[in-house]
């Protein structure tokens, strides 16, 4: 055979495995369910969740023992704040700590008997706030109202006292510099906009990971060998079969990508501040690197079933080691090893930063670098798993083969004894 | 009667010597209830062993370059959470340093600053966080007001000063209220402790779903559930309990060590001690399986069960609310969240080994989960017919 007729069976080859895997997708309820319908309920579930961003009125109690205008106006200040909501003023701590117990406040503000006497002799004065740590939004609203009223008072007291004889003059007591706080790219420290853009990217790759492994666990079970490669003419060559079976996947991922990445931002109205071909370029070898990933791990997945038992946990670790919850720089260098096999890492920093923060295709350089680095290995890898694939069912063909023709001679010589 | 009851005695087990076969013989049982569980809890324990980000790489701009703003950055440099290993010229180069990730947010001090501020022209500083890193971002912040309000501090005592006020007078001048925070039991704001006293029950929680659903439903697939059934002397009470009685010992042992490498040996807070603790994973363990056996028996095939298994416990993550607090969630979501037995244990190791409250306060998570315990009665009789009259669609 000339080589030209090598490449166009090639050819010819991965457009059959390609539509019949296509076929085989769209035919088989379960991968859908992974393909189509995960995709489009879990992002909704999260953004619904975290639909909020913040958590507001945290309930606290207060036990004011100074019962004085100055407590009394800092108080009000407190409840005036949109983080905290003062629920009860209890006359001492017990009460107050029983409240808690009950779960009907997660914090207590304490005001000594000194406070306004403290004040008015020019000596410091202690407010002690106690919050329940079982979630550390209700320690960071309580402790930013606080702060926030407290040096407000602060320098209401400073002026006061340092007997100034202008306006002009009372600001500059106030803050000889100014200092301004500028939250980047999630403006109001929001939790949905933090997290789901990651839960987006992860999506992708978990998806793939079980869809794929579900499939070849089809295909293995389908196969009277238990094997993955089907017996068929047009399956005779690694990458004829890698090329088509890849190629189907990302075509259906290609849209599933659409919907993830550009319509529920919108939906939910989360930042969405990425360049559309920024976004192409870098998703492009996000998935490619997952697909192969997701095919050179389905060779451990024997029965259909295995993939949930399998993959499903992994997304947790998977989220954390990213970097984008527990940051990055605070990762042990050995999980920072690990994280390098997997492409959710590179693709969940690659695309925060991309769609949260506006960055270009030279500011991810170093993420897509390893994503296409990542795609050509997990493609090698997956050519050489179903090389040895191929070559197994082969065997086992040869192998029946045998048998069958030992047993027709069997047969035969018993028919002419 | 009696000769009924030893019967019975003996078909269970008989029912769990099968089941112990089973878990021996795939090695997915090993992976799933040993293996997985165990390497999460090394995972997550070691991923924030150190409890809080030390060192997180911030930038400085510094177009002063005075010894006020040199200063300024040397002392916040010093802070514990915070390494400036970049210095720009510009805030567009900081900007783009931040979109590449190679910082988590910025100082800014303008030309003059220094200058302007001895002259009273109140000049203005500014820092930047990438909150899109939501704790990153929110450490970075506390640090750095701190040191602009410290850095104030220092230029307002001057001023006083010159009023002729003493050192001790502007001590308490400049800040007559303090706040001192007390966060209970938890003073070092350990993320560890915070996260990985749920996160961790969760992973076991999420594999013991899927584990009840796949030994349960690999009988319907592979046309064993008769049989399984008939050992069981015909009863889908003493067949489900011989099966899953293995599998709650194991999970036991697996929990309580969990338990005491977190309290005993990482000295996470557990101020109830570690009985009440290893009572609160029993339960957990025991409503676990039962949600388990519910969803098998509501979708009596293999793949929507375990689909259902992994559905509710992966969302179990979110909607406990130990990262976001349910009180910030739509009502309507703080209803379904009682539908997840991760948010009752939440809430009973809040009390128990956090807070230390008596056990009474938890009685509504203790009751929630005993209902979650005795909820398999409802599904019992649609699971028995469907082991004796099901065929498998894959």
């Amino acid at each position: 055979m000339k080589f030209s007729d090598i490449i166009l069976q090639g050819m010819q080859d991965t457009l059959y495995i390609w539509k019949r895997e296509f076929r085989l997708t769209v035919r088989d309820q379960g991968v859908l369910i992974f393909f189509i319908l995960v995709p489009l309920l879990y992002p909704i579930i999260y953004a619904l969740i975290y639909n909020n961003e913040v958590v507001r009125d945290v309930p606290v109690a207060v036990v004011d023992n100074s019962h004085s205008f100055k407590s009394r106006e800092f108080l009000r200040h407190v409840d005036g704040t949109p983080d905290v909501k003062i629920i009860s003023y209890s006359s001492n701590m017990e009460e107050a700590r029983g409240l808690m117990r009950n779960k009907d406040a997660y914090g207590i503000i304490y005001i000594p008997s000194s406070f306004s006497k403290d004040i008015a002799r020019m000596e410091q004065t202690h407010v002690s706030i106690f919050c329940d740590m079982s979630g550390l939004l209700y320690y960071k609203a309580i402790l930013s109202a606080c702060t926030e009223v407290s040096l407000d008072m602060n320098n209401d007291i400073k002026i006061e006292r340092a007997g100034n004889t202008t306006d002009r003059q009372d600001e500059i007591t106030r803050y000889p510099i100014k200092y301004q706080y500028i939250p980047m790219f999630n403006p109001q420290n929001g939790f949905a906009s933090f997290l789901i853009p990651a839960v987006l990217i992860l999506i992708l790759q978990q998806t793939l990971l079980l869809g794929i492994g579900l499939s070849a666990g089809t295909a293995r079970e389908r196969n009277q060998f238990k094997d993955l490669v089907p017996i068929n003419k047009h399956y005779n060559g690694t990458l004829r079969i890698v090329m088509g079976k890849g190629l189907s996947y990302f075509m259906v991922y290609a849209i599933v990508s659409v919907y993830l990445l550009g319509v529920v931002p919108r939906i939910f109205s989360l930042n969405q501040i990425g360049l559309l071909q920024t976004l192409i370029m870098f998703i492009v070898p996000y998935l490619a690197a997952c697909i192969f990933f997701a095919m050179t791990c389905s060779i451990f997945v024997r029965n259909r079933e295995l993939c949930f038992l399998i993959f499903v946990f992994t997304s947790i670790p998977l989220l954390f080691i990213s970097g984008i919850s527990w940051p990055g720089a605070a990762i042990p260098p050995f999980w920072k090893a690990i994280s390098y096999i997997f492409p959710s890492t590179f693709g969940i920093n690659g695309f925060v930063r991309i769609n949260n923060m506006g960055a270009t295709l030279d500011e991810v350089r170093h993420e897509s670098q390893v994503l296409w680095i990542q795609a050509g290995v997990y493609f090698i890898t997956t050519c050489l798993v179903y090389r040895w694939q191929i070559l197994n069912s082969r065997l086992h063909v040869l192998r029946k083969h045998r048998e069958m023709k030992n047993k027709r001679l069997l047969d035969s010589r018993e028919a002419v004894e | 009667m009696k000769a009924e009851r030893k019967k019975k005695y003996i078909s269970l087990y008989n029912v769990s010597k099968r089941e112990c076969k089973n878990l021996v013989s795939r090695p997915i049982y090993l992976f799933c209830m040993v293996i997985a569980p165990l390497f999460c809890t090394f995972f997550f324990t070691t991923l924030m062993g150190s409890g809080l980000p030390t060192n997180l790489p911030i930038g400085a701009v510094d177009q002063d370059q005075t010894s006020v703003s040199r200063n300024l950055l040397r002392n916040l440099d010093a802070f514990q959470q915070i390494a400036i290993t970049e210095r720009f010229t510009d805030v567009a180069a900081a900007r783009r340093s931040m979109q590449r990730g190679d910082i988590y947010g910025f100082f800014y001090i303008p030309h003059q600053t220094a200058k302007k501020a001895i002259a009273q022209k109140r000049p203005t500083i500014s820092f930047y966080t990438n909150s899109s890193y939501l704790i990153a971002g929110s450490l970075l912040y506390r640090d750095m007001r701190t040191m602009s309000e410290l850095t104030n501090g220092a230029l307002a005592r001057e001023t006083l000063r010159a009023k002729g006020l003493t050192d001790d007078q502007i001590q308490s001048l400049l800040q007559p209220i303090v706040i001192d925070s007390h966060p209970i039991n938890n003073p070092w704001l350990n993320y560890s402790v915070y996260l990985c006293n749920t996160l961790i029950p969760g992973v076991l929680m999420l594999l013991i779903f899927q584990i009840t659903v796949y030994s349960i439903g690999v009988e319907l697939k592979e046309k064993t559930s008769r049989e399984w059934l008939r050992q069981g002397n015909n009863s889908m009470f003493i067949s489900l309990w011989g099966k899953l009685l293995p599998h709650t010992i194991i999970f036991f042992i697996i929990g309580s060590f969990i338990d005491v490498y977190l309290y005993c040996y990482l000295k996470f807070p557990c101020e109830s001690g570690l009985g009440p603790m290893i009572f609160a994973t029993l339960f957990m363990i025991l409503a676990a399986q039962s949600t388990g056996v519910v969803m098998i028996g509501t979708l009596p095939t293999l793949r929507l069960g375990l689909s259902f298994a992994s559905l509710w416990g992966v969302v179990s993550f979110s909607i406990s609310g130990f990262t976001y607090p349910v009180m910030a969630m739509d009502s309507w979501l703080q209803g379904i969240a009682n539908l997840f037995p991760l948010r009752h244990y939440f809430l009973i190791y809040v009390d128990q080994a956090l807070n230390g409250y008596p056990m009474i306060y938890s009685w509504n998570s203790y009751l929630a989960l005993l209902i979650f315990i005795f909820l398999p009665f409802a599904v019992i009789n649609r699971l028995k017919k469907a082991m004796l009259y099901y065929t498998y669609q894959p």
